[in-house]
């Protein structure tokens, strides 16, 4: 009879703190990510529409053509581009490493035999001037490397 | 106090819970199988790539390749034997701790993801609930003294409360300025120019949203309803059921604005325990029986 007794005990003390540790980032500034336990902050911040990336490029003979994420190291689209920021700040070094990692990649892809080299390079865009009217903002080169195959 | 009690240990059919442990599990399974050649990518990387979060701040560093591919590969045996009941005391928190390590580990290079959250949070609640007392390999087991009502309503109560902290983080955040449209376009177009850039698809009616801002408006109203009025699900029955695909809708809405996929909710496993799952179970038993009975006749 007891333990018939603290067996619905456990399971109300175990709903409890589930629950709670569920709901306790919103304690947290929303800003103060974390993982599992998340304050859930995706799309509330305020964002400008113009945006300075760092991202790499494919050169063909008839201009430069966007990769895909995995090609720089992971198919999530805002893991690669992390894996881009860190190479930027990690400076010449950390891009001529990303760029030929890159590189080695796109050697091995027949979508992208026509790539002869990868351009890393921070562009500057209007987000809806870009998507909506096809208008890219300028771009400067980063770092260059060989496609070698 | 008793009366919320009652409500809370309200019983329903350990097959329910049952199901739910399989197709949890099952989907879990198959989530950490499809990262293993992610995850030993993202541990090749250099190891100033590394920000650890949650769990993975025990370690002072990044593990080895091979062995963050060990521990995902027997996380994914412990999953399997999890899905099939398997001393489920002792398994299910052995694999609930591997699928935090594993997919903790893999939001710990640079993005904290907001996909697998709700996942991890579901599988570590069924491993602390009699979700093996039937449908599961070896021996049988006594009726759980508390039921299995409030586990299925831990469940929804885990969804719930996330669907809440995503809105309380708009309004934090933004206040009510959230609501007029503006943030969410600015937030759909960067998203979908940063994919443009990178390579990635750009969503089908991204464009055609950011040329009708107004609508964004409804949305934006529609979004918050469904994340603050999240806790209305744990009403469960046709309410329940209204509001699972209210937020399924959302998660649509995302992926066709956004191209940002929501798999747990989208494919419907987030909602899961406010539907009569074990019938799904019922019938594909009855199926193998009724197989089982014309190969032996």
């Amino acid at each position: 009879m007891a333990l018939e007794r603290q067996r619905p005990l456990a399971a109300a003390v175990g709903s409890l703190v589930l629950v709670a540790a569920t709901l306790w980032p919103v304690a947290r500034d929303p800003r103060e990510d974390g993982f599992p336990l998340s304050t859930y902050p995706m799309f509330a911040t305020a964002r400008p529409t113009t945006l300075v990336m760092s991202y790499p490029l494919g050169e063909t003979a008839h201009g430069n053509v966007a990769l895909l994420p995995r090609l720089i190291g992971s198919p999530e689209v805002l893991q690669a581009r992390a894996i881009v920021e860190r190479a930027v700040a990690g400076g010449r070094n950390g891009m001529a490493q990303l760029c030929g990692r890159i590189a080695e990649r796109v050697a091995l892809e027949e979508q992208f035999r026509d790539v002869t080299g990868i351009r890393i390079v921070s562009g500057t865009h209007d987000a809806i001037e870009f998507l909506v009217r096809d208008q890219r903002g300028p771009e400067r080169l980063l770092a260059r490397c060989e496609v070698r195959r | 106090m008793n009366r919320l009690a009652d409500w809370w240990f309200a019983p329903a059919p350990a097959e329910r819970l049952a199901m739910l442990r399989i197709a949890i599990g099952l989907y879990a399974l198959l989530w950490v199988v499809g990262r293993i050649p992610e995850l030993h990518e993202l541990a090749a990387l250099p190891a100033d790539h590394f920000r650890p979060v949650g769990v993975v701040r025990l370690v002072g560093g990044p593990l080895a390749p091979g062995l963050v591919v060990a521990i995902a590969a027997a996380t994914a045996a412990l999953l399997a034997a999890f899905v099939a009941g398997v001393a489920f005391r002792v398994v299910a928190p052995l694999a609930a701790l591997g699928l935090l390590w594993t997919l903790t580990y893999r939001n710990a290079w640079g993005m904290v993801f907001h996909t697998e959250n709700l996942l991890v949070m579901h599988v570590i609640a069924l491993a602390v609930t009699p979700a093996a007392d039937v449908w599961a390999l070896g021996k049988r087991r006594d009726p759980a003294a508390a039921g299995y009502g409030w586990a299925i309503r831990l469940l929804i109560a885990i969804a719930a409360v996330t669907y809440v902290l995503a809105g309380v983080a708009k309004l934090r955040l933004a206040g009510a300025d959230w609501l007029d449209g503006e943030f969410l376009r600015n937030q759909i177009a960067i998203d979908n120019l940063r994919k443009a850039l990178l390579g990635d698809r750009v969503a089908a009616l991204a464009t055609l949203f950011l040329e009708q801002p107004a609508v964004l408006t409804l949305f934006c109203v529609l979004t918050l309803v469904v994340e603050l009025g999240a806790p209305i699900a744990l009403l469960g029955g046709r309410v329940g059921r209204v509001w699972a695909f209210g937020a399924w809708g959302f998660h649509l809405a995302v992926v066709l604005t956004m191209n940002i996929w929501f798999p747990y909710p989208l494919f419907g496993f987030a909602f899961l325990p406010l539907f009569p799952v074990e019938r799904v179970g019922q019938w594909v038993i009855d199926r193998i029986r009724a197989i089982g009975s014309r190969l032996r006749s």
